[in-house]
């Protein structure tokens, strides 16, 4: 990524964000990409033409393609294994033409299927009577319905918000007088891992921020939880806000970063504005802003919406995203926490970390790690698909065998032959697999597969197996950031070996073709997206061999 | 074996070498077993690591035998102890898998591809072995069109392979952010500007892409990555003082093409459009094939070489004999090598026994090497181009860099970009100034008065550097008691810029911990000139930014070699080396040297020449390579001084307007056929080589010269550029440990001591001079705004574009006439209503002088009041215009301030929609 084009961001700063007004432009003109609207952001912040042309063009609802779509289809794992896309599909083009109609990769509403987004606003479940009055009225039943359960007691992530003031009490003693050392050394023995899917200790990478030289630093909160099948953050983002935030305070105050930026998807709405709200209420607090409560603590928080992008799950894409450039994946190192947003130091966690810091405040350190086992500590979240009988988010601790989170949502209401856990880019478990293991990284890794952000996606028995596995090189064509050759090329290639092998049934597949495709993808990507994919095949094509064999050569 | 595994070793494929700090593997890896050992398709030598194309993986591990992990090679940095393996079969085969995946989305019609042999993609995939593609027949992007719309960039992007190396190369290297990726995953495709052609993108031109591209997807017109050529050649460019290295490509006598060679300490592989693309002037039809000698009836007739010397001869003879050497003069040119340059001198002193000898660094940078001399003792920038990396402020007065010094100017937007501070002080909106943190837009000539203003604001805030002026420098009370009587209200009122500004770029400039300026003829070329330049030396010295890197007083030298010509003796008061020809001990110096008696009267400068001839006391002029009707100003009064002389001798490669009134003129050749020595801004002596030979009839003007000397009985051997640079390392006290050897690929920066151990940052202990000298100088208002500003209330000043060079001789014999077709008036939109002239609307532009008419540009680029030009077009010459006034130390004509007045004549033609803000930019 461009040095350059950082610094000239960096001008911009945060305040008037280069990003924030190509997505303000698409907002109002249907798209940013309009020679006019590129022209001018281009000489308001000293990028070229071909910069902020290259750059809107990327995202799904910046680019071109995106002007006169009318309402977007959750095309997502969710909702495609819960089978209503079609018909949803159907019953919209009785009300739209076909080219009004978009997709849109998973609203998060995978517990009910049937997903769309509607005027700026998500619905899911409709049925064509409701779908009807929805479109002619405008208004509709959005109203978001899953169960929240927790095994832990007393529950951590999910318990009751006791108001701002008793909620931020910890992080007021904090600033007021903390050791920022003593901190550090609660958050080691908190074994606190990031949630985000791989695992990395907080600790480090909070320590290296902190230690990072530079007057100016950043904590960003990756709120872009792009894993069709996930919504835990979403429900944190909406049901405890003030969870993140407090988490990035922290942060803040122990790294000496002043400012705080969410990276919300645009196809969470809902918690745009809900961390919006929360945000506001901290500042009616008084929490945030110059010297707050007289701690000498400055900090100022700020929530951004994406703009339909997967890749900007991926931190590094994510603050280029956030400069206004292409978000396509840095080489690493330097980290976020040398040269993160700017080029600044940054701490980036995704929201489910940052939410697990008030846990830490309030049990120390060590009290934080009596949950779970050794190695992954704390209270996880999972989220639950349609196909189950309780589908909803559910708070376990880390450790749990993962049968006991699949009982206490009452099991499946379908038939399924897999789950796949940790997203597209997660394992693909066979029921017969899961009763071995336990929600924890260790577990997963040992047999195969992947915890990832542990959101959980039921495969029906009506699912061919080839068909996922079509789905799962689409998601990473469509999503590919085009940066490096394996994942560009590979997941195009990938997808047309199968689809052709799915249309022509004299064409058979050769083994060592996709096994040369596969293991190049997984060693030789530049990041999870492209070397992650192949997980899940491989999963597949070992324990659904029997399924598949139609389709490769012997 | 022993291994000490605490020092910077690592292994390759077993075998232990040492590593630098910072190294990436692959660094390492070319470093050890040579670069293509291990393949990429995205990584340049000039890009920073990118990590695209993921070719370039190896295995790694901590331990000999432990467990590997694949990394790419290209931006994984490595660790004491790391073991590498660049080529184990699993390596070997995941690259044979990318690169299969890379061909299943390229044309497969290498045999009839320009860059066949020597295409990156064809020589990875011969290395990994592919002998196929295993998929299916899937989408691809072999359908994309061609763009031939420019005069030099081309593209084919179906046989883009997506490695970004030219979006790198146009943000690192140029700057320009003119191509991008657009789109995401499989149809990310390369685009130029709003996705439009190269021609009507904001492409300047400069080939970096095109040189980075490991296919032919972007190229040029010249097939530049061809492997047709038979030779390449390593030479400097002609055009600016920056001193690119080009690699010339030629196949017998034909120049193919140019690239910049990567290894170049000048411009790591950049260069601008003049110097990769505008050859083409070598072997034009226009270029003058014989000697010519003017009849009687005014016609010229060809004639041999022996009757145009004859001719010579006799006139300069007779002349001598008739009026003394007094009435013969010559002027050199700062565009021809040092040792061109040294032998007319030699000439001029030596055979005709005069020091009327000057050169085109009269008209630009005089005032540079008077003032830096009065200054700091040596006339010459002070640091070199590599402190622009080193520096935490730049400031750039009077010049426009990324026009006129493109690679400088390149060089400089990188680092400004980044967030080094820049200030500008310049009357108009340059190209930097939306990068520039302070912008002191002054009125023209008024430079003294805003640099008095800038020094009393440093004096004021407390940050002048006592220790270093009571040290090393002299003459302080009296700059200080100056500052002190300064009315400053006054002088905001006469530069048009707050004290508020200046005292805000005072600050930033006097608090860097290293600051560097820069200046170009926006200073010189004034009536206050080299007074100017002293008061940016005062600065220099006031805040201690002297000898040390990242500071430091740089002119940004017009012409490639305008510092060389002043080394070499070509003005008047100095001879070869800056020695004083009024001081005795000198005359006799150099008489014991060359053997005849030294000229002992002073010489005149150019303007003083032309007064001369117009007055019949210079009788006869030589002129090397120097267009003086078309550049100098006053063309009236320059043609009526050619008109008034007897004879007059003109060396050049065109028929010009000058060479018109030429008795005599002798076709030279040009850099491309030559060899001897350019310095560049930096002090750098380079050395040309010779791509091709002398086009037929022509001669380098070195051999000419040399030819002459032995015509007049003058013992000069036959021209060679070492044997003349060695006897220049003779009498040049700065040159002494310079050969034609040791000079090698990248040059060497005077003085070069014995041994050849060459000087980057001058000024260190002490001043060339002892101690700095502070100058302090009242503004005063240049004599042709009180003379004629009453009846022409506009200012005009002029400048370069970067497409064109000075009278556009050579580019405007090449495709850059294509890109930019004439000279354009630079009007402020306020002004232009009130003279109801539109954008592209013809005006009358007038002076004292007289007039001439330019296409109007409607710009806030200039203030209100304000014009600006170029005069690049003899159909414009604009030099009709410009007047004699003239620097008071120096006679540098003064081109930046001219009274004017603009009328509106007729209505332009109308043109093409141009975007707004994205007309050429113009100097």
């Amino acid at each position: 990524m461009s040095k350059n084009l950082s610094a000239l961001s960096f001008r911009k700063g945060v305040e008037k964000n280069v990003f924030e007004r190509m997505v303000d432009a698409a907002d109002k003109a249907g798209t940013a990409e309009k020679n006019d609207i590129v022209h001018q952001m281009g000489q308001d912040h000293l990028f070229g033409d071909a910069i902020t042309l290259g750059a809107v063009s990327f995202y799904d609802f910046l680019k071109k393609e995106n002007e006169g779509k009318k309402v977007f289809v959750c095309n997502g794992s969710a909702c495609l294994c819960a089978g209503t896309q079609d018909k949803l599909h159907h019953t919209l083009e009785t009300h739209f033409k076909p080219e009004e109609i978009g997709h849109i990769c998973c609203l998060g509403r995978c517990h009910e299927g049937g997903a769309l987004q509607y005027q700026g606003k998500n619905y899911s479940g409709q049925s064509d009577d409701a779908l009807a009055e929805l479109i002619k009225t405008g208004k509709g039943d959005a109203e978001d319905r899953y169960a929240v359960v927790s095994h832990l007691q007393p529950a951590q992530l999910t318990a009751e918000f006791p108001g701002i003031d008793a909620y931020y009490e910890p992080f007021k003693k904090l600033i007021a007088g903390g050791d920022r050392n003593a901190l550090g050394a609660e958050l080691k023995d908190s074994g606190l891992r990031g949630r985000g899917g791989a695992g990395f200790p907080l600790h480090f990478k909070w320590s290296s921020c902190r230690a990072a030289a530079g007057e100016v630093k950043y904590i960003v909160c990756n709120a872009d939880e792009g894993d069709p099948g996930a919504y835990i953050d979403k429900y944190l983002m909406e049901k405890q806000p003030h969870s993140v935030l407090l988490g990035m305070m922290v942060a803040g105050w122990f790294a000496g970063a002043e400012n705080g930026i969410l990276y919300i998807r645009a196809e969470y709405p809902d918690s745009v504005t809900i961390i919006n709200e929360a945000i506001q209420d901290l500042r009616a607090a008084g929490l945030l802003g110059q010297n707050i409560l007289g701690s000498g603590f400055n900090f100022m928080l700020k929530s951004i919406k994406g703009a339909g992008a997967y890749i900007c799950g991926e931190e590094t894409a994510l603050l280029a995203s956030l400069e206004g450039q292409r978000p396509e994946v840095r080489t690493r190192p330097p980290f976020p926490t040398i040269e993160g947003l700017f080029r600044k130091p940054t701490i980036v966690n995704n929201v489910e970390t940052f939410s697990n810091i008030h846990a830490v405040l309030t049990l120390g350190g060590k009290g934080y790690a009596q949950t779970g086992t050794p190695q992954s500590t704390g209270p996880k979240l999972l989220s639950l698909d349609s196909h189950f009988v309780k589908p909803g988010i559910y708070e376990v601790a880390m450790g749990t065998p993962l049968q006991t989170v699949f009982d206490l949502a009452g099991g499946f209401k379908n038939k399924i032959k897999a789950v796949q856990i940790g997203g597209p880019l997660g394992g693909i478990v066979p029921l017969s697999h899961v009763g071995q293991l336990t929600v924890d990284f260790e577990s997963f890794k040992m047999a195969g597969f992947l915890l990832g952000h542990a959101g959980v996606v039921s495969i029906p028995e009506s699912m061919p197996m080839i068909e996922y596995i079509q789905h799962m090189f689409q998601f990473t064509a469509d999503e590919s950031c085009g940066k490096c050759f394996p994942c560009r090329l590979g997941s195009t290639r990938g997808k047309e070996l199968i689809a052709k092998a799915r249309a022509d049934s004299s064409y058979k597949i050769d083994r060592e073709l996709i096994t040369d495709l596969l293991d190049t993808m997984e060693q030789t990507s530049l990041c999870a997206l492209g070397g992650g994919v192949p997980l899940p095949i491989k999963n597949a094509l070992e324990h659904f061999g029997a399924e598949l064999s139609p389709f490769f050569k012997a | 074996m022993v291994k000490d595994l605490s020092t910077l070793t690592a292994f390759i494929d077993g075998d232990a070498h040492q590593f630098n700090e910072g190294d990436t593997l692959l660094n390492f890896i070319d470093r050890h077993r040579g670069r293509g050992h291990v393949p990429t398709l995205c990584d340049a030598p000039q890009l920073e690591p990118y990590g695209a194309c993921r070719v370039c993986s190896v295995e790694v591990a901590l331990q000999a035998d432990g467990p590997r992990r694949v990394v790419a090679s290209c931006h994984t940095p490595l660790t004491a102890g790391m073991h590498v393996f660049t080529e184990s079969p699993k390596v070997r085969k995941l690259r044979k898998n990318i690169v299969e995946l890379v061909l299943t989305d390229h044309p497969l019609d290498c045999l009839t591809c320009e860059v066949s042999g020597n295409c990156e993609l064809q020589t990875v995939a011969a290395k990994v072995g592919i002998r196929g593609v295993r998929y299916p027949a899937g989408a691809n992007h072999l359908d994309r069109k061609k763009d031939h719309s420019h005069a030099y960039m081309t593209s084919e992007l179906s046989k883009c392979i997506n490695c970004s190396r030219c979006v790198r190369a146009c943000d690192e290297i140029q700057g320009q952010h003119v191509l991008s990726m657009h789109g995401r995953g499989f149809n990310a495709k390369i685009i130029k500007g709003l996705d439009e052609s190269f021609a009507d993108s904001e492409c300047v031109s400069c080939g970096a892409c095109s040189q980075a591209c490991p296919t032919s997807a972007i190229s040029d017109v010249f097939f530049s990555k061809s492997i047709e050529a038979t030779k390449k050649t390593r030479t400097i460019c002609t055009y600016c003082g920056v001193g690119c290295n080009l690699n010339v490509a030629t196949k017998g006598d034909q120049v193919l093409s140019i690239q910049a060679p990567v290894d170049a300490e000048v411009n790591h592989a950049h260069t601008c459009l003049k110097g990769r693309f505008a050859f083409k002037f070598y072997n034009h039809k226009d270029r003058l094939r014989t000697p010519l000698i003017k009849q009687p009836d005014g016609q010229f007739k060809e004639s041999t070489w022996d009757e145009a010397y004859d001719h010579i001869f006799a006139n300069l003879t007779r002349i001598k004999n008739d009026h003394g050497g007094q009435a013969v003069a010559g002027i050199s040119s700062a565009r021809c090598t040092n040792e061109e340059n040294y032998l007319m001198q030699k000439f001029i002193r030596g055979v005709m026994g005069t020091n009327n000898i000057d050169c085109c660094a009269r008209v630009c940078h005089s005032p540079t090497a008077w003032g830096m001399q009065k200054s700091f003792g040596t006339g010459a920038a002070t640091n070199s181009y590599e402190d622009i990396e080193h520096t935490r402020c730049v400031m750039v007065i009077g010049a426009n860099p990324t026009e006129g010094h493109p690679v400088t100017g390149a060089r400089l937007k990188q680092h400004i970009m980044k967030g080094t501070p820049l200030i500008v002080i310049d009357p108009r909106k340059i190209e930097l100034v939306p990068y520039a943190k302070h912008h002191l837009q002054l009125r023209p000539g008024t430079n003294v008065a805003l640099l008095n203003m800038f020094a009393r604001c440093i004096l004021d805030a407390g940050l002048v550097k006592t220790e270093f002026v009571k040290k090393r420098c002299e003459n302080w009370d009296e700059f200080e008691n100056g500052l002190r009587a300064l009315d400053l209200d006054a002088l905001q009122k006469i530069t048009g810029v707050s004290i508020d500004l200046v005292r805000a770029a005072a600050i930033e400039y006097a608090s860097a911990e290293a600051a560097m300026s820069f200046h170009g003829l926006g200073v010189t070329e004034h009536e206050q000139g080299a007074k100017t330049v002293m008061l940016i030396s005062n600065l220099a010295m006031m805040t201690g930014n002297i000898g040390r890197p990242g500071v430091g007083v740089n002119p940004l030298r017009g012409q490639n070699n305008v510092q060389g010509a002043a080394d070499m003796g070509c003005q008047p008061h100095q001879g070869a080396g800056y020695f004083e020809m009024a001081d005795v001990e000198v005359q006799k110096r150099y008489a014991d040297f060359y053997g005849v008696p030294s000229p002992s009267e002073p010489g005149w400068k150019i303007p003083q020449m032309f007064d001369a001839a117009v007055e019949g006391k210079l009788k006869a002029l030589w002129l090397m390579g120097e267009d003086v009707v078309q550049t100098d100003p006053d063309a009236h009064h320059v043609r009526h001084a050619m008109e008034s002389l007897e004879f007059l001798v003109v060396q050049e490669i065109f028929m010009t307007e000058t060479a018109k009134y030429a008795d005599v003129i002798l076709p030279a050749s040009s850099f491309l056929e030559k060899s001897g020595t350019f310095t560049n801004a930096e002090r750098r002596m380079q050395r040309v080589n010779a791509a091709v030979k002398p086009l037929a009839g022509t001669k380098p003007d070195g051999q000419i010269m040399c030819e002459i000397l032995q015509r007049f009985g003058f013992p000069q051997a036959d021209y060679t550029p070492d044997g003349v640079l060695a006897e220049i390392a003779q009498i040049v006290p700065f040159f002494k440990g310079a050969t034609w050897e040791n000079l090698g690929i990248n040059g060497k920066q005077w003085p070069v001591k014995e041994g050849g151990v060459d000087t980057q940052i001058m000024h260190q202990e002490q001043f060339a001079r002892g101690k700095g000298h502070f100058h302090f100088f009242p503004w005063v208002e240049s004599t042709e705004l009180k003379t004629n500003g009453q009846e022409f209330p506009f200012i005009l000043t002029t400048g370069r574009i970067l497409e064109h060079y000075n009278c556009g001789t050579m580019t405007r014999r090449t495709g850059n006439s294509d890109i930019v077709t004439q000279d354009l008036l630079s009007i402020n939109p306020e002004d232009a209503k009130r003279k109801g002239i539109r954008d592209g609307d013809i005006a009358r532009l007038s002076s004292a002088r007289g007039e001439v008419e330019l296409e109007a540009r409607v710009t806030d680029e200039v203030k209100p009041g304000i014009l600006y030009t170029t005069f690049h077009f003899p159909e414009a010459m604009v030099n009709n215009v410009t007047g004699q006034g003239c620097d008071g130390d120096t006679m540098c004509p003064e081109y930046k301030v001219v009274a004017a007045d603009v009328e509106f004549v007729r209505m332009g033609k109308l043109k093409k929609k141009q975007k707004d803000g994205f007309a050429p930019a113009m100097v």
